[in-house]
This record gives C-alpha cells, structure tokens and sequence, in this order.
C-alpha cells in the first residue's frame, strides 16, 4: 500500500497542489483523473522523483508503512512519451531500468529478451525505436517499467499518444498483462472510457489548488461489472469534471 | 559516386577558375613575381615537393598534437562545466571573452614567453581549436530532451548516469559540428604560430618564400594547408559515419 500525506507543490506563490492525500491499496490500479493542470501530473512526478527542482514541495510517502524517499527504487514510472532511446535497440531500451538499478548488462539484456514474445515484440530485439510501430514503442517502454518488477508502477497518461485502435488494443493488452502480474498502479487519464474499464478505483481531482474531490471504487471483480453500471459512472464523473472545468 | 554527384559541381566551378586564372594571366602577362599563374604553382609544388613535405610533415605533427590534445581538453572542460553550476556560470563569459582577443597579438607573445619549441604552437593551436568544440559540447548537453532525464532519474540514475546514457549521446551531433568548425582552424593556427617564430614548418616556408619573392612557392604551401584542412575534415566525417552508425537514426523521442 502507497501513502501520500499532506502534498503541498508550490512554485513560487502559486499553489498548484494543496494538502492532498491519497492511499493506493496493493496490486489495485487506481486512477486520477480531472481537467488539464489541475496537478495530476505533478503528483505522479513528484511521487517518481522527477519533479522540476526549482518548485517548492512539502509532504511525506509511505510504502507498506514505512517512510520513502523519492526516486523510490520500489517505484517505476512510465511518462506521456514513451522516451525510448532513438540510439539503442529495443533489448537496449527495454533492459535500461533494470541495468541503472545494479543488474548487469548482460543479465538483464537476456531477461527482457525472454519477456519479448508476451510483449509482442518477438523478432524486434535489434530494431532501432524508428523500425517500431506506435504500439510496439510503448509496449517496449511498458516492459522497460513492468520487467524493473517494482511493486509500485505510476503511469502518466501512456495512451495518450496512441492512435484510437491502438489505443484500445493496448489497453486490453495492459489489463491481462496485470492480471497476470498484479501491482499498485497509480494511472493519470483524461479518457473516462480508459478510467472505468481499466482501473477499480477513481480519484477525481479538481484545480486551483488541485485536491482530491471524490473517490469513486469500481465494481470487482472485472467480470462483475456492467456496462450499465460503468457508463453511470462515466455519466457521473462527466458532470463533475465539466463542474471542474470553467 | 553518389559522393561524386556531391563534389561535381564543385569541381566544375574550381577547374572554371583556375582556367580563368590562367587565362588572366597569360593574357595580361603578369609578373610570376606578383601573381604566378596555377601552372606556376604546380610546377612550384613539384620542384620544391621534398622540402614543403618536409615542412608540412612538421605542420601535420604540430596540428596533430595541438588538435589531440585540444579535443581531450575540450571534453574535460565541457564535463566538468556541466557538472559544477556555479563554475559554468563564471567560466562561459570568460570563455567567450577570450575568444576576442586577437591570434596576431598572441602569436609572437607565446614564441617570447615559450621559445620556438613545440609548446607555444601546440599552446596556440589548442586556444583557438578549444573553444568551438567546448561551446558546441555544453550546447549538445543542453539538447538533451528532459523525459530523457526524468526516466533514468526515476529509475534512480545517478548523475554521472544520467550524463552517460543520455545527455553524451544527445550532445554527439553538436560535437561533430564543434570538432568540424575546430578542424577548419587547427592547421590555420599551425602555420600561423609557425609563421610567428619556428625552425620548420609550413608556416616559416611561406615566410621564406614570400621574403625570396617566390608568390608560387607561398600559394603552393597555401595548397598543401588547405589540403590538410580537408584531410582532416574528411577524417573526421569518415570517424563520424563509422562510429556512428545507430546515432543516425536518432532523433529525439
């Protein structure tokens, strides 16, 4: 279980994140959702460790009860792009986490090469991103995240980029892949369809300092929910984000 | 042959010139004193070619070593820069500012104070050549695209790390660029340190030369510098395109 208590981001006088809190319960995928800038993307970053030095942050996190530092090496993190290496082959790119974080090259090199065919990229170990279809990037960039094998994975908006089938391939794709291998996930979404198909829980937030707003569980099991009890969901969550957005 | 499309039309407007050199001054009858005709320079070239080897073999191992170790003082520079804030933000004004002072006045400077051995022109040599390839460096590291950064951060990358992986292999195009613009002034500078105080080397030839008024033998040292600047350049394209096979397709994610 990931804990966040008491996030304040600041830069400079503005407050862009305000006292928020946020528990992610283990191997759940839990989805923060609300309107642009509203600091979503900021809690992700600054839970991965990446956030712009120059803005000014209060706050403490806790993973199974015990105070973390930030970059956490029990966390991952996936951003917008999928930031694939233009210069290394996807084995290269796919085993980069694994080598900063101490295993050797060659290790971790075979390890990725052998998760290759369950990402679907059998046969792309020597091509270069360029040589990769949209789809096939971000699955390398999700086994670069997924083989750190990190219990905590933060996913800011990894779909965003892909075109509409793509999209919705990948997504399915993402929910086997962690059934298979569940984590606390932590995914950003603007796509209301991705926040009630994938995810079991919903957190909305709203800007101007951003805070949490509603807390929204998904049915579970997977198999138990409707699509009638999802699109009420979705028809609730729309009224609140255009509530949100001025 | 595709390289032969590409100097082609060089090659045309070069051999249009010089047949409009010779012409000129087979027409007007100028002095050889004044201006020799091309004819006159090759032929020069060719009765003097064991001495202006000689001299341009002494250019080649100055250039040589001032260029070598400018490149490794370059990259030291450039690193270190990176790393240390406070350091990069006094010496990049100091850098830029020292490339206002004038090569004409430092020249005979470095022979007073270092004699007319090799280390006032190796010392010239890498004051001028240093510079674009420092500037070019910290230029490339600045390219480096942030998510670059922000993934290996997160994956606990330290900064060395993060430099290795990323912003080196972000900054090579800008190097190439530098090490070009640098090879361009390495042999310059040579000949001109020569030319300011030295026992061998093309630069002293063509003072030689220009005191004995032989103007063909001073532009047939002209032609040998230049083809050693494009030696060099050639060099260095060949070491780009052979060490860089995977860096071609890298545009930035």
């Amino acid at each position: 279980m990931l804990e966040v208590e008491n996030l304040t981001i600041r830069v400079g006088r503005e407050v862009l994140v305000k006292s928020l809190s946020l528990t992610l319960p283990h191997n759940a995928i839990t989805c923060l959702i609300g309107p642009s800038g509203c600091g979503k993307s900021s809690v992700v970053k600054w839970l991965s460790g990446v956030l712009a030095p120059e803005l000014d942050v209060t706050g403490t996190a806790q993973l199974g009860g015990r105070p973390i530092t930030l970059p956490c090496p029990d966390i991952s993190y996936q951003p917008q792009q999928d930031t694939l290496f233009p210069w290394l082959t996807t084995t290269e790119n796919a085993s980069l986490g694994l080598e900063i974080r101490g295993t050797r090259p060659h290790v971790a090199r075979d390890r990725v090469r052998a998760m290759f065919p369950a990402f679907g990229l059998e046969g792309h170990e020597d091509s270069f991103p360029d040589q990769l279809s949209g789809g096939m990037r971000q699955r390398a960039a999700f086994l670069r995240t997924i083989v750190q094998d990190t219990p905590v994975l933060l996913l800011d908006e990894p779909f965003s980029a892909l075109d509409a089938v793509t999209r919705l391939r990948m997504q399915n794709w993402l929910v086997a892949r962690l059934e298979a291998q569940p984590r606390t996930v932590l995914m950003v979404t603007h796509d209301l369809y991705e926040a009630t198909q994938l995810t079991d829980r919903i957190l909305v937030m709203a800007g101007g300092p951003g805070r949490i707003t509603a807390d929204i569980p998904i049915p579970t099991p997977r198999a138990a929910r409707t699509e009638a009890a999802l699109a009420e969901i979705r028809s609730m969550l729309r009224t609140m984000l255009l509530e949100e957005t001025p | 042959m595709l390289y032969l499309r590409y100097i082609y039309p060089a090659l045309v407007l070069a051999t249009f010139f010089l047949a409009g050199w010779e012409g000129y001054v087979l027409l007007t009858d100028a002095s050889a004193l004044i201006l020799p005709a091309p004819s006159d320079v090759a032929n020069g070239l060719w009765v003097e070619r064991r001495e202006i080897l000689r001299h341009a073999l002494a250019t080649i191992g100055v250039a040589g070593v001032g260029f070598s170790l400018s490149i490794l003082f370059a990259f030291a520079v450039s690193v270190t820069l990176h790393f240390v804030l406070w350091l990069r933000r006094g010496m990049m004004p100091l850098l830029v500012a020292s490339q206002t002072v004038p090569i004409v006045a430092l020249a005979p400077l470095m022979v007073l104070w270092f004699g007319f051995g090799l280390l006032p022109k190796v010392l010239l040599v890498i004051l001028v050549t240093f510079f674009p390839m420092v500037v070019s460096l910290m230029a490339g590291y600045a390219s480096q695209p942030r998510a670059f950064r922000d993934q290996l951060v997160s994956m606990g990358a330290s900064r060395w790390a993060v430099f290795r992986r990323a912003t080196l292999p972000s900054a090579r195009v800008q190097f190439f660029s530098g090490l070009r613009i640098s090879a361009t002034y390495a042999i310059v500078a040579t000949i001109f340190a020569e030319y300011a105080g030295s026992r061998q080397g093309l630069g002293i030839y063509i003072l030689t030369a220009k005191n004995n008024f032989r103007a063909d033998l001073v532009l047939a040292a002209v032609v040998i510098s230049a083809t050693l600047t494009l030696t060099l350049l050639a060099a260095i394209l060949i070491v780009e395109r052979a060490t860089g096979r995977r860096f071609r397709r890298a545009t930035h994610a």
